[in-house]
């Protein structure tokens, strides 16, 4: 057996600093992905032989585990070092296997994403050449089959379709029990209790199969649940809301899904901090799509903070970093950012921060919530600087958005400081 | 298949509207991967479509906005030679110094090849890189600040303080304290060349007591080797002077 591929790993790891996992190491070696697994599996039982300088690996497992009662099928990606402790977790461990082997002990997940990205996005019409999951069925639409399956995704499907569609998607994690017996809203909350447990890890869903055949029947399935409340609606913004709730619903930063939402997430982001006040933003909104939109999304949205999930929360904490210049959606920003100083708006977004810091660390979760909990004042201006970013190309609200973040933090000093503190920070806004 | 040059599409700022970005994000890296800043803080957001950690802190992210909108119009002017991201301990000694050299080339000709996702490739490889420095680094000691430093030519400079960019944010010189590390090594992190700007990171470390003794023992091994180790062995032998003169 050629030891060469020890010799390639180590220059890698060692020399390079890389991060080498195993579908990277495969698409790099021409390899099958379960040559690669055992290959870093090798690489290091030999290295930890030798105590030579320390490496890192982590894993991913993948089992049964029952919550409350629910059974949920789990796929993580965890550190070596919170390995045991996730195994004692599960009821059934389905499959362990190494995921990558690097020097650093990385803090999040997000650089193993990165190190895939570029491997897959070289080899994007092959990319499943090496992969262990194979379906005959599973070949790339022709252009005529792509054009009939959007315009079926338009029109209304039956809901026991939509179920169908939402057990068949690829290998995606999902808790296919409850999605049979669940319509609609309900079942994208059933799968909520899976991204719940992975306080203590590093939660990672991956997506073997073809990537675009999940997100079209995941999109068809929420579209029947958006249809049951509001019948038919215009593409864009159902598009919009599909893909927004197909994010929600998997709870992770994945591009395929985000490649959708540019547009979406603004106003997303927006809408669902002020639902309560919808009401009052409908009547300001500028266009009828935009209202639509945030109806829709307080339907959605409203009781998802109900469950304790907060994978599926970070929808608002992700606006995208890319400017997309829309003018309408910011002005909507605008005015509703400017109505979250008035309105009871604090109390919904405090139950929503914590959620979102507890994924990294379990153990932090008190801190995390007094500092949600200092937002509360200053809260206003959480979604103003991360609109700023945002809207720096838009010369036109930056100014109006400046007002609006002057006006904040006058009403969020005075409500709470002495007469004192509110000069000082009057002092700062002079930018 | 048109060529444009520099002055056809106001390009110094298509190129400064980039960097900045990207220097922001990789900003925000840093801050995250030294943990400058507790990491309750941070958030997972999408840049160059990869996860990247950013604060939502507003004073903090105010504070780096601020710097890189005042650095702007020096890179556009390619007056910016580098950019650097200084973490300090509590006395404000540097610890850590993340060099970003940025050179735009003289005449630039943009064609059809250059195309923005190329870029956004080789940006990406920086923000991995950024995320697994820490391999090569130890840990910073507790309540560690950090600053941006620029350096620049002298009319620049004298350009800035007459004209304040952002109202209440100046821009001084900075101390000899702030700028030099006394031994440090070097390491060099990642460098991209692309059509329009070229970017190398490297990252400047100050070696401290514990770590010597291990690299003594290396070097000795491996000085027969290579001319490359003289450099390191004469950081050693100053050392080793010390050391001996404590006792």
């Amino acid at each position: 057996m050629d030891e060469l591929y020890l010799e390639n790993i180590d220059e890698f790891v060692n020399d390079h600093n890389k991060i080498v996992t195993y579908k990277w190491l495969s698409l790099t070696l021409g390899v099958h992905v379960n040559t690669a697994k055992q290959m870093l599996y090798h690489y290091l039982e030999n290295k930890r032989k030798e105590s030579s300088p320390e490496l890192h690996a982590t894993y991913l497992v993948s089992g049964k585990l029952v919550d409350k009662g629910q059974t949920c099928h789990k796929v993580s990606v965890v550190r070596e070092d919170q390995l045991e402790d996730f195994k004692s977790k599960m009821n059934l461990i389905v499959s362990v296997h190494i995921y990558s082997v690097q020097k650093a002990l990385l803090k999040d997940s997000s650089p193993l994403y990165n190190v895939d990205y570029d491997a897959l996005k070289d080899n994007l019409k092959n990319c499943s050449r090496y992969s262990a999951i194979q379906c005959s069925k599973a070949v790339p639409m022709s252009p005529v089959e792509l054009q009939q399956a959007r315009e079926t995704e338009r029109a209304p499907a039956s809901a026991p379709e939509s179920q169908k569609l939402g057990v068949s998607s690829g290998s995606s994690v999902a808790s296919k029990p409850s999605a049979k017996t669940q319509k609609g809203i309900v079942a994208m909350f059933a799968k909520q209790p899976t991204p719940k447990n992975q306080e203590s890890s590093k939660p990672e869903q991956r997506e073997e199969s073809p990537m675009l055949e999940v997100p079209p029947n995941k999109q068809a399935s929420k579209t029947n649940s958006v249809e049951n409340f509001f019948g038919k609606k215009p593409d864009k913004p159902l598009k919009e809301v599909q893909s927004s709730a197909a994010v929600g619903q998997r709870g992770q930063s994945s591009p395929p899904v985000e490649k959708q939402e540019p547009a979406a997430v603004e106003p997303q982001k927006d809408t669902k901090t002020d639902s309560r006040s919808k009401s009052k933003r409908i009547e300001a909104s500028d266009s009828e799509e935009e209202k639509m939109e945030k109806k829709k999304r307080r339907r959605i949205k409203r009781p998802e903070p109900d469950s304790s999930d907060e994978d599926v929360i970070p929808d608002s904490p992700q606006p995208l970093e890319t400017r997309e210049p829309s003018p309408l959606k910011k002005e909507a920003t605008v005015q509703l950012s400017q109505g979250n100083s008035e309105t009871k708006i604090r109390k919904r977004r405090r139950v929503l921060k914590p959620r979102v810091f507890l994924d990294e660390e379990g153990c932090m979760v008190t801190e995390k919530e007094y500092v949600s909990e200092s937002y509360s004042e200053t809260e206003d201006d959480v979604p103003a600087p991360k609109n700023a970013p945002r809207d720096a190309k838009a010369k036109l609200p930056s100014s109006s958005k400046e007002e609006v973040k002057k006006s904040q933090k006058k009403s969020s000093s005075s409500s709470h400081k002495g007469t004192k503190q509110a000069s000082i920070t009057g002092f700062f806004q002079k930018k | 298949m048109t060529t444009l040059t520099r002055q056809d599409l106001n390009f110094g700022q298509v190129v400064a509207d980039i960097l900045c970005e990207f220097l922001e994000v990789a900003i925000h890296l840093i801050l995250y991967v030294r943990e400058v800043y507790p990491s309750g803080i941070f958030q997972k957001k999408k840049k160059y479509n990869v996860p990247v950690q950013m604060s939502c802190h507003p004073g903090l992210n105010q504070y780096i906005q601020d710097t890189l909108h005042c650095i702007k119009p020096l890179i556009e002017k390619n007056d910016a030679e580098k950019v650097v991201v200084v973490i300090m301990d509590k006395e404000h000694h540097p610890v850590e110094r993340f060099v970003f050299e940025i050179s735009q080339p003289p005449v630039v000709s943009i064609s059809a090849e250059t195309l923005l996702s190329h870029v956004e490739q080789l940006l990406r490889a920086f923000i991995l890189k950024i995320s697994v420095c820490d391999a090569v680094l130890n840990n910073n000691p507790p309540g560690c600040s950090f600053t941006v430093l620029v350096h620049t030519r002298e009319a620049a400079t004298r350009n800035m303080e007459k004209v304040q960019v952002i109202k209440d944010f100046p821009w001084i010189v900075a101390d000899e304290q702030e700028v030099q590390m006394k031994e440090s090594r070097l390491i060099p992190l990642k460098s991209m060349t692309s059509d329009i700007v070229k970017v190398s990171l490297k990252l400047w470390k100050v070696l401290t007591r514990p770590v010597l003794c291990v690299l003594l023992n290396y070097l000795v091994v491996s000085y027969s080797n290579t001319s490359a180790f003289f450099v390191h062995l004469s950081q050693m032998q100053l050392y080793v002077e010390e050391r001996a003169q404590k006792t």
